[in-house]
């Protein structure tokens, strides 16, 4: 689950990190108030599950409580990259000339089965770009999971990194932005800019912070923090079926399989037949005539799949009762678009005479998973024109 | 022959009761594996199917001299049951649970890692972690020590097998049982970002195997394994490898059903993975079915 800033900034300061102040607002009203209660230059802060804010003009200077109300005005309701701004987090501003930024943060990797910590001198850029730019001023430091980062350790990296400033108090600022990953079951976890004033002593002005899908059964708390209206609708909807699924920009195939790696083949494939897939679902293992019935139901309800792609592999999956889960989609006037599946495995001979009962063009089955996204690549980019 | 599973493995379940333990008990044991004892805390005692049933791993492994556990526990409790089957000095541990929080993992890794060092040091043969997220092992006419459907293993071969992905390891599996080349041992390593056994640690294996001609990687995207197998094969493997990635049309940020396979940045693009690869000589297969052209244009060399 990804964080919004300012729920990331309050993770941290449950941890004792030293977090620039800020307030949420939903209103322009609100935006003057909190500004009016500081009453200083404030920064107005678009809150979505985006990268990219400041370029799309969702992080506003405001030197008075007029300009902070009409920036409030300006964010609040915005589109960034398809999501609505409906919260902004407003913060003091601070004099970045008259300080240093730095980067600190802790990404799950896999090349050491543990947290890496990264640190740069080149604070308030991604760090993706500074990776692409100069790999060099990065420094990397393997966490072990059991003890968590250590103060010395923690001074080394930033050491190495080139910080100057208060190492004590930069160092702890890292061990706690550590306890808070451990402890939250982080994904990811970054503080950039790390801000450090004339003082030495670190200020966290934004963060970005994932927690482990995996582990949120553990965090009962931060359970509300989940915004169903920030998420596909589609997305919604598969969750309460239990299936993975992720809605793909630009498709017209929908794709359904059983097993992530199978279904990530199926997208390879229907990109090569020349169409664009249009989600990824994975219905998981032993699907019954239910479970692909609700699947063609959830992916027919997408309006830009113009024809379905079904590719199982049989273990436990019986072909018939795939096709019976079409079928009754079908007959229950769900399905209106071509599906195109291939289904190896236990049973096919009853499957082919289900559908051959049927007799529904609509319907086909083919020997292999290129033949089935062939054709459902043609009836879809048929279907657009193309 | 084959890697790590064989007719000497004497298997124990963890979860044995569960629902999943249970059917997959049933289809190792009509497989041919030797399935010697369940466990599952609480129901110590009793008998389970014509099974002993042990309330730990320490007194199963006691019992019936068993030399490798599979795991069938839920998330929130398997982390801790691959440390109770390391700390009982099982050589070898499966586990096929998805979902186990990630942090849990690296903990339950780094301390298998400790105690198979410990372990070897006092001239054990070691400890070693399979999984999670995995579908487990084959050795093809003998052991099975996983989740795969029985009937794609008819062929035994001389192909060796690992994978990321359980249906694509079934896919593969198959493909080459249909082109009368079967497979020596299936590797399902798993799907989750922080796992217990890697590519490159099963390549060794493979290459010490007399049983196994030539090794099929498969892949997809996240994470950075692929680099390290194809830097592995390029400096020590004279058997040919064959590679497929899953994912390649995937796009940035999003993760495809697996937790580990997510483009984060610039780690676990495809292009990376396949550069790596070419780098190494190893040829990667566009579709599944070339997998089984390249293998046999591989062994004609």
């Amino acid at each position: 689950m990804k964080l919004h800033e300012y729920q990331g900034k309050e993770i941290l300061r449950q941890f004792g990190v030293n977090v620039q102040d800020g307030k949420v607002a939903r209103t322009p009203d609100e935006v003057r108030a909190i500004a009016r209660e500081y009453g200083q230059p404030v920064v107005v802060k678009a809150q979505v599950h985006v990268g990219g804010r400041g370029k799309a003009g969702g992080v506003k200077f405001s030197p008075t409580e007029d300009k902070a109300f009409e920036n409030g005005e300006k964010i609040l309701g915005m589109d960034i990259k398809g999501l609505t701004v409906n919260k902004v987090l407003v913060t003091k501003a601070v004099d970045i000339d008259a300080g240093v930024e730095y980067y600190v943060g802790m990404i799950v990797d896999r090349n050491v089965q543990s947290y890496t910590l990264m640190a740069s001198a080149e604070g308030g850029m991604e760090i993706e770009e500074v990776a692409a730019a100069t790999p060099e001023k990065i420094i990397k430091h393997r966490v072990d999971p059991v003890t968590g980062l250590r103060p010395y350790e923690a001074r080394e990296v930033a050491i190495k990194a080139g910080f100057k400033g208060n190492l004590n108090k930069i160092a702890d600022m890292m061990v706690k932005m550590s306890e808070a990953a451990l402890k939250r079951d982080a994904v990811l976890v970054e503080i950039n800019p790390l801000f450090v004033g004339p003082d030495g002593i670190p200020l966290a002005l934004d963060t970005k912070f994932e927690i482990d899908d995996n582990a949120m059964y553990r965090h009962a708390d931060l359970a509300d923090w989940r915004e169903l209206e920030a998420e596909h609708p589609l997305e919604i909807e598969a969750s309460k079926y239990g299936f993975a699924y992720v809605k793909l920009d630009d498709g017209n195939v929908g794709v359904l399989g059983n097993g992530a790696g199978i279904v990530m083949t199926s997208l390879d494939v229907v990109n090569r037949a020349g169409a664009k897939p249009a989600n990824f679902l994975d219905i998981g293992g032993g699907a019954k005539a239910e479970i692909v019935y609700n699947a063609v139901k959830l992916v027919s309800k997408d309006t830009d799949v113009k024809a379905i792609f079904i590719n199982i592999f049989g273990g436990i999956t019986r072909a018939d009762e795939v096709a019976k889960g079409v079928i009754q989609a079908l007959n229950d006037g769900i399905l209106t678009k071509p599906v195109r599946m291939r289904i190896a495995g236990t049973a096919e001979d009853e499957a082919k005479a289900l559908l051959a009962e049927v007799g529904s063009p609509l319907i086909q089955m083919y020997p292999t998973m290129f033949e089935a996204a062939d054709e459902a690549a043609k009836d879809a980019n048929a279907a657009e024109g193309k | 022959m084959g890697i790590l599973v064989d007719n000497n493995s004497r298997v124990i379940v963890q979860g044995m009761t569960g629902r999943e333990g249970a059917s997959h008990s049933r289809a190792m044991k009509e497989f041919g594996t030797q399935v010697v004892a369940g466990v599952t805390p609480g129901k110590g005692g009793t008998d389970f199917e014509g099974w002993p049933v042990y309330n730990s791993v320490a007194e199963a492994k006691a019992a019936h001299d068993a030399n490798v556990s599979i795991i069938f526990v839920p998330p929130a409790g398997a982390a801790d049951a691959v440390l109770e089957a390391a700390h009982a000095g099982m050589p070898l541990i499966v586990l096929i649970t998805e979902g186990v929080p990630t942090v849990d993992m690296m903990k339950a890794v780094q301390e298998v890692k400790t105690l198979d060092a410990l372990n070897r040091a006092e001239g054990g043969q070691g400890i070693r972690l399979i999984g999670g997220n995995c579908p487990g092992l084959v050795t093809n006419g003998q052991a099975k020590v996983g989740i795969m459907p029985n009937k794609i293993y008819t062929n035994p071969g001389r192909i060796g097998l690992i994978s990321r992905s359980g249906t694509l390891t079934y896919e593969a599996a198959k493909l080459l049982n249909d082109a009368g080349m079967g497979t020596s041992t299936t590797v399902g390593i798993g799907g989750d970002p922080v796992i217990g056994t890697t590519f490159a640690d099963v390549l060794p294996l493979f290459e010490a195997d007399p049983d196994t001609d030539a090794i099929v990687v498969i892949g997809e995207i996240g994470g950075a394994d692929e680099e390290a197998a194809a830097e592995y094969i390029a400096q020590h493997m004279k058997k040919p490898v064959v590679a497929f990635i899953s994912g390649r049309s995937a796009p940035k940020g999003k993760r495809m059903g697996h937790a580990g396979a997510i483009i984060m940045g610039d780690v676990g693009t495809p292009e990376s993975k396949l550069a790596a690869f070419a780098a190494a000589n190893v040829p990667v297969a566009d579709t599944m079915p070339e997998i089984i052209d390249m293998v046999k244009a591989a062994l004609n060399k």
